[in-house]
């Protein structure tokens, strides 16, 4: 079997078949870097995140339990366990590297490794053609971002930078978005001592993850996943809209700016000598080549922005008992909304995993 | 965690089962039914409150657990106390605390192991959550099946006079009716058995019990018995509500002896009046709690011969000589006691018998808190080795 893709979503799924007994010379991997927190690890850094967004079931291990605050707490006592069954606990981003690390030590990631850019997965009797790559039985495509979104009315302007990449602040900074990553750059700005205008076009949810949490379970996802196109695709949007978490730690740098005249709200650029889009990745299917060829080559259905999926993250048209063909991370937001999330990579892996085990090998 | 409705249940007739494994055989050690009830009432609780309000619970963090679990405990012992399954507070809290660390434990760490997608599927646990269900009610149903096939015979005694002694050699449950007495004692020489609101004219000892355990007396009375009112010899006892009437001259209310090792009895709410000694204890551990002694003419409540335990919430009326008494190098923890009204038994020439209302004698242990001692002829004494401390 083979996973396109050698990012965190890529790297969690290998673990998880890992765990549910896939032997790893079965598992061939496509990516970019033997790293899997390569991408990732540059967009953290260039927001200067502190800490992970997820509570302590944001990690790699293919189990929930134990996760990374059981891992903490072997250091430094109960404190993180107590902080974690509070949802209080937020590993540090260095603790989640660390873990990635010697997690890909641990499972011989490396060595699974082929790196090489995937553009194209043709349907074939018994499975899929990957590329020059030879027949794969089942396939999971984890993709990753298919690039930073930089609104049109910027594309070109000098002034612009994206927050994913590295930059410092300018003196008067405007910073377009209202998610998490748009609110860590607000606080970073503002501490490098500039003046910040914060662009957006909608108000912000407020909550700890970027889904509400019952959409993480069946209990929120029976529904969705029950919604006829139309519905669901609203839904997906909606859902997916800008949010950061509450909280003093967020509000009170922000209003105390505000009083001194350093941070203020708007709704378009006003002649900023900077414009950071803290917009994050384009959206959709259509801006990643390997799959908006999957889609035209197979006549696939879609939605909106997105591939239809079961609700076990397979595409249905190119899965049956003896093939499997599975989407992970955003492009899986269809069947599970946080897909884009370790967890939801995990949700996709997990279903993938059932699948490759009740199929007859050929 | 999101929990679905389906989610909860089968998760906890799943922990359910794991606690029943254990409960089983700490039921089968004591031996007693009542874990086994109280395992089914937690379940019963547990799913009723997951039906009518944890459904409407969105996501359920850690620490809910507490707040929840602690609200079931006050349901499940008060459902308890209502049907009347009244188990040991302590050891059920015990139970319960287990069974509740055992539910935790497989809600956080055992079914996220155990089934890789516990979470996303809100608790669910497929086939598996079906099985344990069944194997619970399972386990349940036949608990309770055995319960009631080894429930004791009840034997109903009529109103009237019976002609005793009346000699219970099985294990069965004996219930007066109204007006219903035994003239000349009953003797019980068989494990389980419990006499219920029975009364007793006469007979050398009222109640006579040896070499059993097990035994409930349930407000029984006993009026008149030549020697002990109730008479226990290696044997294990629950006496509860009941009532003696000794004669003067050399009788006991309640005697229990040479029951170290047959476990801990009790007597608990019982009126005793009248002769020598109103409970008296040699060599036994024995809770003697919440009982109302007058009138003795040796000792109100008498703790003897090595024996341990706790003397508390008793009053002790007028009596002649020593109110309570520990002896002997026993260890009692003697508290919150109301001792009135003892008197000197000047006839004895005894210094220990001059009407204290609480003495240590004979290199005894007593630890005193709380008592409430007054209108006796001295409030409390040591002799020959024995000690008071306060706590």
């Amino acid at each position: 079997m083979a996973i396109v893709g050698g990012g965190l979503a890529g790297f969690t799924s290998y673990v998880t078949l890992l765990h549910g007994g896939i032997p790893a010379e079965d598992i061939t991997v496509f990516g970019t870097s033997l790293d899997p927190a390569a991408a990732w690890r540059v967009r953290a850094a260039s927001i200067r995140q502190q800490h992970m967004r997820s509570e302590s079931d944001g990690h790699c291990f293919p189990t929930s339990f134990p996760g990374l605050a059981v891992h903490a707490a072997r250091q430094a006592g109960v404190v993180p366990l107590i902080a974690s069954v509070c949802n209080r606990y937020r590993p540090t981003v260095a603790e989640f590297l660390e873990h990635v690390e010697e997690l890909g030590d641990r499972t011989g990631w490396a060595g699974r490794i082929r790196l090489d850019w995937v553009d194209r997965i043709t349907a074939s009797d018994g499975g899929f053609v990957v590329d020059r790559h030879g027949l794969f039985q089942h396939v999971l495509l984890a993709p990753g971002p298919a690039g930073l979104a930089v609104p049109d009315e910027l594309a070109g302007d000098p002034r612009v930078v994206h927050a994913y990449q590295p930059h410092e602040f300018a003196d008067r900074v405007a910073i377009v978005g209202a998610g998490m990553a748009a609110a860590t750059e607000w606080l970073n700005a503002l501490a490098a001592g500039s003046r910040v205008v914060s662009i957006r076009r909608r108000e912000p949810e407020r909550r700890q993850l970027n889904v509400p949490r019952e959409m993480f379970s069946r209990r929120g996802l029976a529904g969705f996943q029950a919604a006829d196109p139309v519905s669901r695709a609203a839904s997906l949007r909606k859902l997916l809209g800008p949010s950061y978490p509450p909280g003093r730690g967020w509000d009170e740098p922000l209003a105390r700016a505000a009083r001194e005249g350093r941070f203020r709200v708007a709704h378009e650029v006003d002649g900023e000598p900077q414009v950071v889009c803290a917009t994050g990745f384009r959206q959709g299917f259509v801006h990643n080549p390997l799959l908006r060829r999957l889609v035209a080559e197979h006549d696939l259905p879609t939605h909106d922005r997105w591939i239809e999926l079961a609700t076990d993250s397979t595409i249905p048209a190119l899965t049956d008992g003896s093939r499997t063909l599975a989407l992970a991370g955003a492009p899986a937001q269809w069947a599970y909304p946080a897909a884009d999330t370790l967890v939801g990579a995990k949700y996709s892996a997990r279903r993938f995993l059932q699948r490759v085990r009740s199929c007859p090998t050929p | 965690m999101s929990y679905t409705l389906r989610g909860r249940i089968e998760s906890r007739l799943f922990a359910t089962l794991v606690v029943l494994l254990g409960v089983c055989a700490v039921a089968a050690a004591l031996p007693a039914f009542w874990p086994l009830e109280l395992v089914a009432l937690m379940l019963v609780v547990g799913v009723v409150m997951d039906t009518l309000l944890y459904s409407a619970i969105e996501y359920q963090p850690g620490w809910y657990a507490l707040p929840l679990g602690a609200l079931e405990l006050v349901l499940t012992m008060g459902l308890a106390r209502v049907l009347g399954i009244d188990p040991p507070f302590a050891t059920a809290l015990a139970v319960y605390g287990g069974a509740w660390l055992a539910a935790q434990a497989l809600a956080q760490a055992g079914f996220p192991l155990f089934s890789l997608s516990y979470a996303e599927n809100g608790g669910e646990l497929g086939r598996a959550g079906a099985i344990a269900g069944a194997a619970s009610l399972a386990v349940l149903a036949s608990a309770g099946g055995l319960a009631w096939a080894k429930q004791p015979p009840t034997v109903h005694l009529s109103a009237g006079i019976h002609q005793g002694p009346l000699v219970i050699t099985r294990r069965e449950t004996l219930v007066g009716d109204r007006g219903a007495v035994v003239r000349g004692g009953i003797v019980i020489r068989a494990n389980h058995v419990t006499v219920r609101n029975v009364a007793v004219v006469g007979g050398q000892n009222g109640i006579d019990v040896e070499h059993v355990h097990g035994v409930v007396l349930d407000h029984v009375s006993v009026v008149g018995a030549a020697l002990d009112g109730i008479h226990v010899r290696l044997a294990q006892v629950m006496v509860k509500g009941c009532t003696v009437s000794s004669p003067a001259g050399y009788t006991q209310g309640i005697d229990i002896s040479f029951a170290m090792g047959m476990g801990e009895s009790m007597i608990e709410g019982c009126t005793i009046s009248g002769g020598r000694e109103g409970i008296v204890t040699h060599s036994a551990s024995v809770t003697v709690m919440g009982n109302r002694v007058s009138a003795t003419s040796l000792r109100g409540i008498a703790m003897t011969e090595m024996s341990m335990g706790m003397i508390e919430s008793n009053q002790v009326t007028g009596s002649q000589g020593i109110g309570i008494l520990c002896v002997d190098q026993s260890e009692c923890m003697i508290s919150r006691n109301q001792v009135s009204g003892t008197r000197s038994n000047q006839a004895s020439g005894d210094l220990g018998q001059k009407g204290y209302g609480i003495e240590s004698n004979f290199l005894a242990t007593a630890e005193l808190s709380r008592n409430e001692l007054y209108g006796n002829a001295h409030r409390v004494g040591t002799f020959s080795g024995g000690t008071v401390s306060y706590g």
